[in-house]
């Protein structure tokens, strides 16, 4: 038999079991109630037929047994609900308000009975009351007992337990009720990610949960699930999109290789002209599209390993120096001013080869696209945040602001630099290589128009700080 | 000079082989791995191509086992793997160079050449002199025609790669791969610069230049 749905949620079942650890609570609880107030009431007719007995034997020692009697006989007038009998020492009855006594076998000086009463109630019924009596012998042999009904106690006793009684079951009522509206509350909760989840199995990338508000968990694992999905869903529109991108990048030159060499067979054919030219632009061609799928493929296995492999603990003051060294030449040469600044006593935790060849990139793109006459600076710093930011600054023309967040991504190229070959890949495998060391890629303006050039572009590699 | 290529990709080694022919080599080939282990046993080599992935052994378990057995034999591994780590692998393994594929032949055969001249030099040498050029790797000079030339650390550096290998094509990746030590292809023409800038200090106001530029190839350090 399968339960309704609502029994087999988690939050009822977690229900059910703080249930029962509350019952055993809420018992202990009773139990020690029970004791306190029942035995109490008892120990308080205790002490009160200790005290009437002290009394009964006070007056018995000061004058005797007509003292008693008379004290019995002014007693019984009065409402007092206690017990008496007098015996002589044969346990004979000589005076009392009931006939016999309890106590079947008297051997010591004083003995303490639980007994019951029988009376008669308002509708002239016989009930039976509990009763407890304390027996003992007088100075003179004479043997007095005095006792007291409890039943007034017992029946206040017993009120208290029913209560108690009454007040676990509604407990557990109301935790069986408020179990319920957990779950169901939980049930509904779990039910939009449920949803979602299932929409995405099937297919549909763009389910988003709905948040709901509350700041709760739920809206939290909600929240995270849909920034999940978003990654998970421009990730998915990246590798279309680059497979888009690889195969225009390769259709022109792969259109341009086919051409020549038909051309070039041609002119063979024909007995006429040297291919050599045509077969030289060829293998050019070839170069160009092998250096872009070895981009794909660093990017691809960068992003497929999610870390960088082989990470050192090095100066990154040192490697940009290394490759300002390799650079200012190639700057300095196209009339382009080059100046570095690094501070110093910092390190960095990264693969160095891939950290030389993100920065390499990036002066690439900077010395290509910066006009002679221009600037361009390399800059290493730590961050107040503690990050570890290598950037450049250069003052070519820049990257309009709606269209830098897309230069990083895979294969994009700016419409108006797709005449300069191989630079669509560069920024995306510096961004690869940021991301492959839990860092990242941002870029800015740079130092802004002057003279009609610039505004410049600040390509920022930021690494985390090593721990 | 014989060089052993090992090599499973049969259209690639047959172009290898016809280039190492054509620039005077005499070659001699292995289809797998444990063909390969057999002819190096056999025959004496100056340079052993080998291709990493192979059927039966592949080229570092052949690699390693010509080593344990003492053939000391300059090994350039050629491999469609090129990170860092495969690299590492390599060369940890016994290989004295590294080719990832697709390479161009000029760069095999510069890499070849380079591989064969490194193990002719035997003693160590203090003073490297190619034709009226001088360097002194001890007092860290360099003379032309008795005239002292100024240059930069890595201006030395890249001058003394050149005399090592001089009457050798070397290129461009291989500059940057031994002389700054990166092995990744820069986008743009950097090395270019830093040759030209080593070119006219030492063939400057002199009546013969002796760093060539090699077409297709790289660069080339005559006497």
């Amino acid at each position: 038999m399968r339960l309704p749905r609502i029994f087999r949620t988690t939050p009822f079942r977690l229900t059910l079991l703080f249930l029962a650890l509350f019952a055993s609570a809420a018992s202990a609880f009773l139990a020690y109630i029970y004791v306190a107030t029942a035995g109490e009431a008892t120990r308080r007719t205790d002490q009160e037929i200790v005290r009437e007995m002290r009394s009964l034997t006070g007056a018995y020692q000061r004058a005797g047994m007509d003292a008693v009697n008379q004290s019995l006989i002014e007693r019984a007038a009065s409402e007092k609900p206690f017990l008496y009998l007098l015996m002589n020492s044969q346990g004979e009855r000589i005076s009392g308000s009931i006939e016999d006594s309890p106590v079947e076998t008297f051997t010591g000086p004083a003995q303490w009975i639980s007994f019951a009463v029988t009376d008669r109630d308002a509708q002239g019924r016989l009930v039976k009351h509990p009763a407890r009596g304390l027996q003992e012998r007088l100075s003179g042999g004479e043997i007095l007992f005095v006792g007291a009904d409890v039943g007034e106690d017992e029946a206040y006793v017993v009120k208290i337990v029913r209560a108690l009684w009454g007040a676990g079951a509604l407990v557990i009522v109301l935790g069986l009720a408020g179990g319920v509206l957990v779950s169901r509350n939980v049930s509904r909760s779990m039910a939009g990610l449920t949803d979602v989840v299932d929409a995405v199995r099937n297919g549909d990338l763009s389910a988003r949960a709905r948040v709901r508000g509350a700041r709760d968990e739920f809206d939290e694992l909600a929240a995270g699930v849909n920034e999940m999905l978003d990654r998970l869903e421009r990730s998915m529109a990246g590798h279309r999109h680059s497979g888009d991108a690889i195969a225009h990048d390769l259709r022109s030159p792969l259109t341009r290789l086919r051409v020549r060499l038909e051309a070039a067979l041609l002119d063979v054919e024909a007995g006429k002209g040297d291919p050599t030219q045509a077969l030289q632009q060829a293998l050019e061609d070839t170069d160009g599209m092998l250096r872009t799928f070895g981009a794909v493929l660093s990017i691809a296995r960068l992003q497929a390993a999610g870390t960088a492999p082989d990470p050192v603990l090095f100066d990154p003051a040192e490697l940009a120096a290394d490759i300002s060294e390799l650079y200012a030449p190639l700057s300095e040469d196209k009339g382009i001013d080059f100046a570095a600044e690094f501070s110093k006593d910092l390190l960095v935790r990264g693969n160095r080869e891939f950290l030389a060849q993100a920065l390499a990139n990036i002066l690439d793109n900077a010395v290509k696209y910066t006009p002679p006459g221009g600037a361009i600076m390399l800059r290493v710093r730590r961050r107040s945040s503690g990050e570890i930011e290598f950037s450049v600054t250069d003052t070519g023309p820049g990257v309009p602001e709606a269209d830098r967040g897309r230069v990083i991504e895979r294969f994009v190229r700016l419409e108006n630099s797709r005449s300069e070959p191989g630079a669509g890949l560069g920024l995306s495998l510096v961004g690869a290589v940021a991301e492959a060391h839990g860092g990242r890629l941002e870029l800015d303006e740079g130092p802004g128009s002057v003279d009609g050039a610039g505004p410049g572009l600040r390509v920022a590699l930021i690494l985390p700080r090593p721990a | 000079m014989r060089i052993l290529i090992v090599e499973d990709d049969l259209e690639a080694a047959d172009a290898m082989e016809r280039g190492l022919v054509e620039a005077g080599h005499s070659c001699a080939r292995a289809g797998d791995g444990e063909g390969g282990l057999a002819a190096a046993r056999d025959g004496e080599f100056d340079v052993m191509i080998v291709d990493r992935m192979m059927p039966k052994m592949n080229g570092v378990q052949l690699i390693e086992t010509l080593r344990r057995e003492g053939d000391q034999t300059p090994v350039l591994f050629l491999s469609a793997l090129g990170e860092v780590g495969d690299r590492v692998a390599g060369l940890q393994a016994g290989g004295d160079d590294y080719l990832v594929k697709p390479y161009a032949f000029a760069e095999l055969s510069a890499r070849v050449e380079a591989l064969a001249r490194r193990r002719e030099t035997g003693s160590v040498q203090t003073l490297l002199r190619v034709g009226d050029l001088e360097m002194d790797l001890i007092g860290r000079a360099v003379h032309r025609q008795g005239k002292e030339i100024d240059l930069q650390p890595r201006e030395f550096q890249l001058l003394e790669f050149m005399m090592r290998h001089a009457g050798q094509s070397v290129t461009r990746t291989m500059l940057l791969e031994k002389v700054w030590e990166y092995h990744f292809d820069p986008q743009t023409n950097v090395i270019d610069v830093h040759i030209s800038r080593l070119r006219s200090k030492i063939d400057k106001g002199f009546d013969r230049p002796m760093l060539q530029t090699v077409r297709g190839a790289g660069y080339r350090l005559d006497a």
